[in-house]
């Protein structure tokens, strides 16, 4: 539960963004970031359904390469 | 292990470390990254990490999972819960459902959600009962608590809250006797909420080198490197390598709602006892969102006995990083991913779940 995940926002809508990682795509809500303009396009660390900080595309790419080989070591675990 | 992430070991291996370091991380993605990339093995021998007080789940009291067991089984609630919550055990009689799991089985509504916003799309769908939802966490889970409640709940949705902040648990382990480490990974995301400042004090006031770290294995190398770095040159200060996403004071949008939504209270940490300033308690203006107000649960009875772990389990000391999970007499033997006695092997944040990932990985 407590694991952040970096999304590419594509889309947004108020204080609800369409986000994106790997093709699967999920509803984030930005009420988190009223303090800055958050826009598609951008990259934003996503806790429990919530933006909490943006960050820089390379800072996503490189916690997407640790959370996919997490992933394989849970399953390969859990098998 | 990516280029960068390798160069930095490297660099790690060759630091000359007269002795000992231990290294205490207080968050379970950092143990996990550790435990993935196989660092254990891969560092020097003098480096010993240690997790730390990093899973909210581990320490959430007793009395709280009783509370939401006796809201379960009531006709009429929802429950809803992060899924690690589900299976966090109880003491108890064999005769009662003694986790929200067995609550489901005898009968009660129990509903595993991941995000806050998950509690309110389920309460507007049942408008004809009420939902309650359990929330353990950290700074980083509160905030979007604190985020939910500003943006509006419905009437029939109510909070079971066991909030807890970090610093304050390792503020006492440094008040103790016996701290247990010599450098501190300061967590990344709760830094990015709640800015890294507040764990300026372990270097200034204890000379504990530290480092705020993102959870990529390149991150925490870095902040590995960082605090190692800082030991041999003698000097102990607080290191950010956690680039864009940490930033001076965090995130203020964050900080102001949980500044709204709660008070700073004292607080009991399952196994560990009361720690001070240690929790997040519902503002007095927002006491109608208190489940516990709301359903007038007696937490007398499961009170009498907080704090205590199942019995044989160490999870305490664990959670405190006094021990290692193996070093637990049921750990891999009784208490197993399959059949956990103690928190620290339900959550995916505990200690001994993901130490047990590491085992795996390492013998397959």
């Amino acid at each position: 539960m407590c694991l952040g995940v970096p999304m590419r926002v594509v889309e947004r809508d108020g204080f609800v963004a369409r986000c994106e990682v790997n093709g699967i795509e999920r509803s984030v809500s930005l009420f988190l970031m009223q303090h800055e303009p958050v826009e598609p396009g951008d990259h934003v660390m996503v806790h429990v359904g919530y933006a909490i900080q943006k960050m820089s595309q390379e800072e996503a790419e490189r916690v997407w390469e640790t959370l996919d080989a997490v992933f394989a070591a849970e399953d390969a675990a859990d098998g | 292990m990516a280029e960068n992430a390798r160069a930095l070991l490297e660099r790690i291996r060759a630091l000359p470390l007269h002795g000992p370091v231990r290294v205490m991380n207080v968050c379970g993605g950092h143990e996990r990254t550790i435990a993935m990339a196989g660092l254990r093995r891969a560092l020097p021998p003098e480096i010993e990490l240690i997790a730390g007080p990093g899973c909210p789940v581990c320490v959430c009291p007793e009395e709280d999972v009783h509370a939401a067991i006796a809201l379960a089984l009531r006709p009429g609630v929802i429950l809803a819960a992060f899924g690690d919550m589900l299976r966090v055990p109880a003491n108890g009689a064999r005769s009662e459902p003694r986790s929200l799991e067995e609550a489901r089985a005898a009968g009660g509504e129990v509903r595993p959600i991941a995000s806050p916003r998950e509690a309110v799309a389920l309460a507007r769908a049942e408008p004809g009962r009420e939902v309650v939802f359990f929330a353990a966490g950290f700074e980083t889970t509160t905030a979007p608590i604190a985020a939910m409640i500003a943006e509006g709940v419905p009437g029939n949705l109510s909070i079971l809250l066991a909030a807890r902040r970090t610093w304050p648990a390792v503020a006492m382990l440094l008040e103790s006797e016996e701290a247990g480490f010599e450098a501190l990974i300061a967590p990344g995301h709760v830094s990015a909420v709640m800015g890294p400042e507040e764990w300026r004090f372990v270097p200034q006031q204890y000379g504990i080198a530290a480092a705020v770290s993102g959870f990529e294995t390149e991150g925490f190398l870095a902040g590995l490197h960082a605090v190692l770095r800082q030991r041999l040159e003698g000097r102990a200060v607080l290191d950010n390598c956690y680039g864009t996403v940490v930033r001076p004071g965090g995130n203020p949008t964050a900080r102001r709602l949980l500044e709204e939504c709660f008070d700073i209270v004292d607080a009991d940490w399952r196994g560990i006892g009361i720690i001070p300033r240690s929790g997040f308690a519902l503002k007095p203006e927002l006491e109608r969102l208190d489940a516990v107000r709301r359903f007038g649960i007696d937490r007398e009875a499961a009170r009498k006995r907080a704090g205590e772990m199942p019995p044989g389990c160490d999870c305490a000391r664990v959670v405190l990083g006094k021990i290692h999970p193996e070093q637990c007499v049921l750990y891999g033997k009784a208490c197993t991913p399959r059949t956990p006695v103690g928190p620290c092997m339900v959550s995916d944040e505990g200690a001994c779940r993901i130490r047990w990932g590491e085992r795996q990985g390492a013998d397959a």
